[in-house]
């Protein structure tokens, strides 16, 4: 921890051009499953005044659950952040190995907030309300906002809204494919089905999160979102894709007519309408949601096969493996059963 | 089902060996909360484990001796046939899932083929025991 502290002490001196710079307090914290994340200080002098900085340190891992493109999440931090989101404030990117041994970026550090966990019964208590207006209405922002006005028009992703549903079934697919280490028979009729039934055309194409849900943004005390985390799989693609994946049951906690431990479905679907001008058609949303379940089952059989195969023995990879895999593969069970009747 | 328990103990004796304080105390706290979540539910699959599979395997395989008879694709239906009288040969993980893998496999070709035909009673047959699978299989937290 000590050499990782020096390097970026060193590595932020040249960067902020403070070369009486120190890095205090580095410590990794939980978060993040693909990428290691620090939290530190950086104590410096600017214009004749002491800064005392809390940042955050994003590293590439040895291996990482789901490869991303790096500087993905960082312009989409940077383009949302100028949009007056609540998203934490990006500092620096680097792509190489030369400064952390592995590319890296860093953000402000929003302080003195707390993530709701998705396995507490009530993630953010008394604020519910609250946290679930302004967590739908801050997506329907995202889904509002013009990709090429942002500087985000070149992401990876469906350029095209006949497009979008296709492209993320052939993307995971892939995924499954490449980690499956034991037959699927649910998630492979998961996709056939998916396929089958492509949903109408995106009514536009957004930058879409990818991993919008509870657990990945900081509340304050007053329950004030404070910060959108977590835009490694941001991509561009049919909006609905990320309220599908917000309302997904596995972040429901104990009580499933609230996804995420927030509000009512009617009432979130209701706001992110609001917030976006745009409509969750039910027969589109619906697709969109078995899709969300497809997209988490390959997740977790990519998190199963790093931790099977000993390059990422994270114990949160043999709990996704599990309990994750399990929990989608029976909503995805329930919901294409139901649509035969059975 | 992936990792199977004897992976779990292994890497997660791994991670304490490896040490998990080096990070800090913050970090260190999640891991060793994770590792006692994962190794609570690797005791209870330890339990279940074999009774999921045997199960599995059972009901799969009366469900290939129902449904065979209806298949048109008459490789398909002789494999169904072969494969439904067959029995576990002992009630070790690697033997059951090595079964389990070959009955699942199989029971994708006969839903695919339900499918290919709009055979719709087959489907709502088959989807009938993948959903008591998948509840089967379900990781139940907590006590």
């Amino acid at each position: 921890m000590n050499e990782l502290q020096d390097k970026l002490a060193s590595y932020l001196r040249t960067k902020l051009a403070a070369p009486d710079l120190i890095v205090v307090d580095l410590a990794r914290i939980p978060g993040g499953a693909s990428r290691e994340t620090y939290r530190f200080r950086a104590r410096y002098t600017n214009r004749g005044k002491s800064v005392d900085r809390g940042l955050i340190l994003r590293r590439d891992p040895p291996a990482s659950l789901i490869e991303t493109e790096r500087s993905t999440e960082y312009r989409a931090y940077g383009a949302f952040h100028k949009l007056g989101l609540p998203v934490p404030e990006p500092i620096a990117l680097e792509l190489g190995n030369a400064a952390l041994e592995r590319p890296f970026f860093i953000m402000a550090e929003v302080e003195n907030c707390t993530t709701g966990g998705i396995m507490s019964p009530e993630p953010y208590g008394e604020h519910r309300q609250s946290v679930g207006r302004q967590f739908y209405t801050v997506l329907g922002r995202i889904a509002s906002a013009d990709p090429d006005e942002i500087g985000l028009g070149d992401f990876d992703g469906a350029k095209n809204v006949r497009d979008a549903a296709r492209h993320e079934v052939a993307r995971w697919e892939k995924v499954i494919d490449e980690d499956e280490r034991e037959p699927q028979p649910i998630v492979r009729a998961a996709l056939r089905w998916l396929k089958r039934n492509p949903p109408p055309a995106a009514q536009k194409i957004s930058v879409v999160h990818g991993d919008y849900r509870t657990g990945n943004f900081l509340v304050d005390d007053n329950g004030e979102i404070r910060a959108i985390l977590d835009w490694e799989m941001s991509h561009l693609g049919d909006p609905l894709e990320d309220l599908a994946w917000a309302i997904d049951p596995l972040w429901a906690g104990a009580d499933p007519a609230r996804p995420g431990g927030m509000l009512p479905r009617a009432e979130a679907i209701r706001i992110w309408e609001e917030a976006s001008s745009l409509k969750a058609d039910p027969a589109a949303l619906h697709w969109w949601e078995i899709f969300a379940s497809l997209k988490g089952a390959a997740i977790w059989i990519s998190a199963a096969r790093e931790y099977d195969e000993g390059r990422n023995i994270d114990p949160i990879n043999a709990f996704s493996g599990w309990y994750c895999l399990s929990f989608h593969n029976r909503v995805l069970a329930e919901r294409l059963a139901a649509e035969f009747g059975a | 089902m992936k990792p199977e328990v004897g992976t779990i103990l292994g890497l997660s004796v791994q991670k304490l060996a490896l040490g998990i304080t080096q990070e800090g105390a913050a970090f260190a706290q999640g891991t060793v909360g994770l590792l006692a979540t994962v190794l609570g539910l690797a005791a209870k699959e330890y339990e279940r484990g074999a009774d999921i599979r045997y199960s599995e395997n059972r009901e799969i395989r009366e469900l290939f001796a129902e449904l065979a008879p209806a298949v048109g694709d008459a490789q398909l239906r002789a494999e169904l046939v072969h494969t439904a009288a067959k029995k576990d040969p002992s009630l070790r993980i690697s033997d059951l899932n090595s079964a389990n893998y070959e009955l699942r496999d199989l029971l994708t070709r006969l839903l695919i083929d339900a499918e290919e035909h709009g055979a719709l009673p087959a489907q709502k047959r088959i989807w009938a025991v993948l959903k008591a699978l998948a509840e089967r299989r379900l990781v139940q937290l907590g006590p």
